[in-house]
């Protein structure tokens, strides 16, 4: 039944091409706007520029100016790729529930004899699978953008790495979990995707402050936030499910 | 065993009462009227009835399988009973193929794909199948709704205001799908407020009113409707007609002899008729006389 859930996910997915588009608009974004700034401030004045962030960030290289940019341009990013992945499957998840409902398609699915948990990894499956893959074909193209700017291999790094395999899945199984728990109690999509989408403002705290050279995100801070998602999409995912009322879903509208 | 057991249910949301006291029962390959009006706790005890959710009181067995408070009958009673819902309720990016075959399978149909194309073809939608959902007639989403409804072969199906919203020529087809499905003796709930759609294909109907007011059988046979020009004591005749009935300058008579026997009698004993026909049986009587007996819903 999940397979069946996903299949058709996936299918309606195809055939929105504005999704679609602006699934794709944000990576497309956060992959060029710091691949060309970077290009432009190794193209333009490239000692002055690794001196101005050095002085930022605190920090020392003996690299090359270019690749001693790219290095630090591509570290501060990596929170960015973490924003993707939760932004992402809410674009879609907020949907799965307040969606069917607005199009009255809700009281078909919960008519047949499929169970709530089947129901809830379906949709969470054709939310995660998408934004996972887009967001790791944004970080790889990121990836190869910066070293080719830097004209040697700066990218991906050991946190990167870890950011991107351990870090993404978790953070995207988080935003998912977020909407179809809001999804599931509000009135429409739109509402949900807004509620949803609130659950970013911290990391994007956490970017912002970061990239002014406030604080500098190391291993440690890593692993930790790691453990501590994986908590909260643990409490998430239960909630979803006991949240996921039939009746409440099928009467109340509000 | 009947198909359908239903036995005091009841059904309350935020304190208000959806519907209370309903309790009928369905025979197997009977077709059973739902009738009552908007907000009279029909959907609701039709939900119940297909496993959407549980009854706050009563109980029913359905197809087999236990409903009670706290216990909706789950995934064992959703796969033996088909729902037609008031809102067709597909994917519109989805073709009217994809749609039915995805819910075929959501509803454990034996070879889904192969019974979709059957009832594809069964409701004339063949050549309409690769059109996206968002692009077909009204009738052709509600005809497509009836085959998801049957797609898994269910043992009871509930349509749920088939005809609601559609246009004359849309609604002559969803009705002869049903008169169909009758004469195949299916077992159907029809949850309706037209009271001819009833009349035309059920055996008996359930009135419903916030709580079952009662259940009426449809009668069948033909009665003779007589316009008199004159109030006529028609006492002479009584002998050749099973009931009369006499409403000012119209005689209501159950025939218990031939027709042109009776007109003849009549005629024999100084009624002046002006005009003869076939009478059916009028539920909208039976419905209002109902009604007002229960004090509205």
């Amino acid at each position: 039944m999940i397979r069946v859930i996903l299949r058709k996910e996936l299918l309606e997915l195809r055939r929105s091409p504005v999704l679609l588009l602006s699934m794709i608009s944000l990576p497309a974004t956060v992959v060029v706007v710091p691949v060309a700034l970077l290009a432009w401030m190794v193209h333009a004045a490239p000692e002055q520029a690794l001196a101005f962030i050095q002085e930022i960030y605190g920090l020392r290289s003996s690299d090359p100016a270019a690749a001693g940019l790219a290095a630090i341009v591509g570290r501060n990013w990596l929170p960015m790729f973490l924003v993707l992945p939760i932004f992402l499957p809410i674009m879609l998840a907020s949907q799965s529930i307040g969606g069917e409902r607005e199009r009255r398609t809700l009281e078909p699915l919960l008519a047949a004899p499929v169970s709530t948990a089947s129901i809830i990894l379906g949709k969470s499956l054709a939310a995660l699978l998408p934004a996972l893959a887009i967001t790791w074909i944004s970080a790889a193209l990121f990836c190869l953008g910066i070293d080719a700017v830097a004209g040697q291999r700066v990218l991906p790094d050991a946190a990167w790495i870890f950011g991107v395999l351990v870090l993404t899945p978790l953070f995207a199984l988080f935003g998912n979990a977020a909407a179809v728990v809001v999804s599931s109690r509000v009135l429409d999509s739109r509402a949900a995707q807004n509620l949803a989408a609130t659950t970013v403002l911290p990391l994007l705290a956490l970017l912002v402050v970061q990239l002014a050279g406030r604080i500098a995100l190391g291993p440690r801070f890593y692993l930790g936030l790691a453990a501590g998602v994986a908590a909260a999409d643990l409490a998430l995912i239960a909630l979803a499910v006991r949240l996921f009322d039939r009746e409440r879903l099928l009467t109340r509208w509000r | 065993m009947s198909a359908i057991e239903a036995h005091g249910l009841g059904k309350s949301f935020g304190g208000r009462p959806a519907c209370r006291d309903v309790s009928f029962a369905v025979e197997r390959g009977e077709v059973f009227g739902f009738l009552g009006p908007n907000g009279a706790g029909k959907t609701t005890t039709l939900r119940m009835l297909a496993g959407l959710f549980a009854p706050d009181a009563g109980t029913a067995r359905v197809a087999g399988c236990e409903i009670a408070p706290g216990r909706p009958g789950g995934p064992e009673l959703r796969a033996r009973v088909g729902l037609l819902t008031e809102s067709p309720g597909f994917y519109d990016r989805l073709t009217a193929r994809e749609n039915l075959v995805h819910f075929a399978r959501l509803q454990r149909a034996k070879e889904p794909v192969r019974r979709s194309e059957e009832l594809l073809e069964r409701f004339a939608l063949r050549d309409h199948a690769d059109r996206p959902f968002a692009e077909l007639s009204r009738g052709m989403k509600q005809k497509l709704a009836i085959a998801r409804a049957l797609v898994h072969d269910p043992e009871v199906i509930f349509l749920d205001e088939p005809t609601v919203g559609l246009d004359p020529a849309a609604t002559r087809e969803v009705r002869n799908v049903i008169a169909e499905l009758a004469a195949e003796h299916a077992t159907i709930v029809l949850c309706t407020h037209h009271l001819d759609e009833v009349e035309r294909v059920c055996s008996r109907a359930a009135f419903i009113a916030g709580r079952l007011v009662a259940v009426h059988e449809i009668r069948r046979e033909t009665l003779l409707r007589i316009e008199l020009a004159a109030p006529f004591q028609p006492d002479g005749v009584r002998g050749l007609c099973r009931s009369l009935r006499l409403d000012g300058n119209t005689l209501l008579i159950e025939p218990g002899a031939e027709v042109p026997d009776i007109v003849a009698a009549l005629v024999g004993a100084g009624a002046r008729i002006v005009a003869v026909a076939p009478h059916r049986d009028p539920l909208e009587d039976a419905w209002l006389e109902l009604l007002a007996e229960a004090g509205g819903p």
